[in-house]
């Protein structure tokens, strides 16, 4: 029973350092420059 | 503008013009100090007997290690000085401002630099502007100093200064992105270690969790956290504790013993140090994009002046660069087109929209010999004008000067957060070496133990609940008010709103609509209403002026439809004429239009300048009178009856004509009416109640008002607004609803109060918590659980602001 908690320790925090991962290459892509434009462009024209 | 004569502070040296602290010594000698701080800091040192400081030549002399400041080379500065006279000047933008305190420092430090004539740093864009003797002091020996402080400087330029917030933002956001995630993956393991506290857990199992706590928190205390360690060093070398300091020792003694605790089998608190050091950067993050939106303010301004212009020559039109333009040049500017200098017109009359200058939306008519200033929109013909200024002085860059001015003169507030960690920090330090002093001495704990004793008060003294008591309640207050309409700029300005005890208002366009509406409405000549409002709607609807869409409004309201309008004709400024379907011919304008026109008036059209009065002719006989005025905004009178109430001083500045601004003031029950104000007029209004100790709330909209919003202790524009009034706003009323500011008010008052509970909630938690951790009777868990009640008591107090109502 322990190993198997040890197990989904060790899984959890690998899936986690993925999410980071790809949150870094968001901050980095500037997907979080503008956080306001995003929400009213659906409602522009063009 | 006249404010005091400039002082020189004894402490500091700089020189202010702001109301000076003035100590009296025995021998009826004064001196003089720009601040408290300085006060303080002058007394602690002579009463060191160190008083000879002050007579040192030599004195502050920084250290200055060239090795850091390297990657600038004397020829890569040399590119951004601007001769001015005898001094050269350089602005430099400064990373690395995390808090006015910064901001102080810098300015002190940088001017007793040998060579600095002046220095002046504004908070919102990190930028320093410095005036030097290019003779004593060289750009990378400022360059150098500003680094030995911890400082980051770079030669300033607008690109560079937008490069760097977004690099500072982004580094903020992946260190709080890294933190939150961590920390949900701690709590995890730390639920974990509770039960088992409590329920039984094996010894490996324990230790394994543990160590993976150890492993998650590490990254957050040094690197989510590493802001606030420097942030803490700095402090500790400045020996000027705040809130940096508190967080960090917070943090890093949870860590420390909880390390400790791991490697000897005691209970740990990761869990600490790690919500304390998340909660604390989202509160950075916010006041991050504040300032970043205060910053361009100042440069949207610079983008409402035209860069080209069209210089007349003899033969041909040449197209020029502002920058070009030299007194007494002869321009042409365009129907749409923007004055590009402070300029009189020569040749042909236009009307003007002033908005930009007065916040008066009505075109102005401007004939031969008027002066127009920059920025102002050209709407009817093309005019010949002469330029009075080169393009570095005209209007819009004196204001942009002005606002500048007023936000670097500003006195910052201590905030409340920092107040209280002033005097809280060094008292849990001596409390936690007294607890380690007597545990060596009389316990007889080995070092290790008594050490970590120590480590326990100050981990128990440095709750949560203490970090969350201010931001809990801002961003509950923040929320609240962005629902009643009201958006607040960050946590400082609700500290201010509820210090506020006097309020100015801006007449046109804050508390009028800047539009005119139709209050009164004669026939004469024996003709009947339907004929007049029918001939009214049909002509003005061919007009584009603001008072003719009143009248059509106005006709519209009474149920006439314009008909079709042949012959229609517009003299800018004074009227306009057109005949209706049956042929009759309509005359609509002012007096001396009608005059003008071989129409006989014979009544009195108000002189008074209370009112605008618009004659309608039909036929050449004088068949109606139109009165309109400005139109009060929705709320006015209400949040002058508030305010009123809660003992506020209210007065009513506006550039407009005295009679006008008398009538509103008199209108929403306001006592005190300025009229005929310019901008440093605003402004000076503004330095002189505040140096009365007054603190000031302006309601403003126009470029005009921007310096003396710059300056208020609180400023507040409604949307709508011009930019440089918005940018300058800490507080924005989003609708029309001027009333939202009393609000506002009571939500900052109610929002103090609530911090205040939480901090004295805090602060009971101390008292209880401390003299069991002393003793060694708080065991971890107990502690834990203390520490999650008393924060969710924080949490749950600051939600009662969620339930203000709109109206009190």
């Amino acid at each position: 029973m322990d190993e198997s908690l040890v197990i989904l320790i060790v899984l959890s925090l690998c899936l986690g350092a993925g999410c980071w991962l790809i949150f870094i290459w968001a901050v980095k892509k500037g997907e979080f420059e503008d956080v306001e434009k995003p929400k009213h462009r659906m409602l522009d024209d063009d | 503008m006249s404010i005091l004569p400039e002082q020189s502070c004894s402490h500091c040296g700089i020189s202010f013009r702001w109301k000076a602290i003035i100590d009296s010594g025995d021998d009826g000698s004064q001196t003089i100090f720009c601040c408290r701080g300085c006060e303080g800091a002058y007394r602690m040192i002579c009463a060191a007997g160190l008083g000879n400081f002050y007579l040192r030549s030599d004195r502050a002399t920084p250290t200055v290690s060239d090795a850091s400041a390297a990657h600038y080379t004397e020829i890569d500065l040399s590119r951004h000085i601007v001769s001015e006279g005898d001094l050269c000047r350089i602005d430099i933008l400064v990373c690395g401002i995390t808090c006015p305190s910064c901001v102080w420092l810098l300015e002190r430090m940088l001017v007793r630099v040998p060579g600095v004539e002046y220095v002046s740093l504004s908070y919102s864009g990190g930028i320093a502007s410095l005036r030097f003797n290019p003779e004593t002091v060289t750009p990378l020996e400022i360059f150098s100093v500003i680094v030995s402080l911890g400082y980051s400087p770079r030669p300033y330029s607008v690109d560079q200064s937008e490069k760097e917030a977004r690099r500072e933002r982004d580094d903020l956001l992946l260190r709080f992105g890294t933190a939150l995630f961590l920390t949900m993956q701690l709590m995890v393991y730390s639920y974990a270690l509770y039960a088992g506290y409590f329920q039984g857990i094996g010894g490996a199992m324990k230790q394994f969790l543990q160590y993976v706590s150890l492993l998650v928190t590490t990254p957050v205390v040094f690197y989510s956290g590493w802001p606030f360690i420097i942030g803490a060093w700095r402090s500790l070398k400045t020996a000027a504790p705040g809130m940096d300091l508190l967080i960090a020792m917070g943090a890093l003694s949870a860590w420390i013993y909880s390390v400790w605790a791991t490697f000897t089998g005691h209970e740990t608190y990761f869990e600490s140090a790690a919500t304390i050091v998340t909660f604390v950067l989202i509160g950075r993050l916010l006041e991050l994009s504040v300032r970043r939106r205060a910053m361009s303010g100042i440069s949207s301004l610079y983008a409402s002046a035209p860069q080209r212009a069209t210089l007349v020559g003899e033969s041909e039109h040449r197209t020029i660069g502002v920058d070009e333009i030299r007194p007494g040049d002869l321009l042409l500017v365009r129907q749409g087109e923007r004055f590009p200098v402070d300029c009189l017109i020569i040749e042909g009359e236009t009307e003007v929209d002033q908005s930009l200058a007065t916040g008066e939306s009505q075109p102005v008519l401007l004939i031969c010999g008027n002066e127009v200033r920059s920025g102002c929109v050209n709407v009817a013909a093309p005019v010949t004008v002469q330029a009075l200024r080169p393009a570095g002085q005209s209007y819009l860059m004196r204001v942009a000067a002005l606002v500048q001015m007023a936000q670097a003169g500003k006195p910052k507030l201590q905030q409340l957060a920092d107040r209280v960690s002033g005097w809280f920090v060094p008292a849990v330090i001596l409390l936690a070496l007294l607890v380690c002093a007597v545990r060596l001495q009389y316990s007889g704990d080995s070092v290790g133990t008594a050490v970590m004793s120590a480590l326990s008060v100050i981990l128990i003294a440095c709750p949560c609940a203490m970090g969350l008591a201010v931001p809990a309640a801002v961003l509950a207050a923040c929320s609240r008010s962005a629902s009643l309409g009201v958006i607040l700029r960050g946590g400082d300005v609700i500290e201010r709103l509820a210090s506020i005890n006097s309020a100015l208002f801006d007449k046109t366009g804050t508390v009028t609509c800047g539009l005119p509406g139709v209050i009164q409405f004669d026939t004469y000549s024996g003709y009947g209403t339907a004929t007049v409002l029918q001939a009214a709607a049909t002509v003005e609807e061919q007009a584009a002026h603001p008072l003719a869409r009143a009248i059509v409004q106005y006709a519209a309201g009474c149920g006439y439809q314009p008909e079709l309008c042949r012959d229609f004709r517009s003299v800018p400024g004074r009227g306009i004429s057109g005949v209706l379907p049956d042929g009759k011919r309509v005359l609509c304008g002012s007096e001396s239009f009608l005059r003008e026109t071989g129409t006989p008036v014979s009544i009195n059209c108000l002189a008074d300048g209370s009112a605008t009065a618009v004659l309608l002719a039909i036929d050449g006989l004088l068949a109606g009178r139109f009165l309109l005025v400005d139109q009060l905004r929705e709320g006015a009178r209400r949040v002058v009856s508030e305010l009123a109430a809660e003992q506020m001083e209210l007065c009513l500045i506006s550039g407009d004509h005295q009679n006008t601004v008398d009538r509103i003031a008199a209108d929403i029950g306001v006592l005190s009416a300025q009229g005929g104000m310019t901008p440093d007029q605003k402004l000076e209004h503004v330095t002189t109640l505040l140096q009365q100790g007054r603190q000031v709330l302006m309601v403003g909209d126009g470029v005009n008002d921007a310096p003396a919003l710059a300056a208020a202790t609180v400023s507040c524009s409604l949307s709508g607004s011009s930019d440089i009034a918005l940018e300058n706003a800490d507080v924005i009323i989003t609708g029309d609803d001027l009333s939202r500011i009393a609000t506002a008010y009571r939500l900052s008052r109610a929002t103090m109060t609530i911090i205040k509970q939480n901090l004295v909630w805090a602060f009971v938690y101390n008292i209880v918590g401390i003299p069991l951790a002393m003793t060694g009777h708080l065991t971890p868990v107990y502690a834990a659980v203390a520490m999650t009640a008393s924060s969710l008591l924080v949490s749950l107090n600051s939600l009662r602001l969620m339930r203000l109502k709109q109206h009190g």
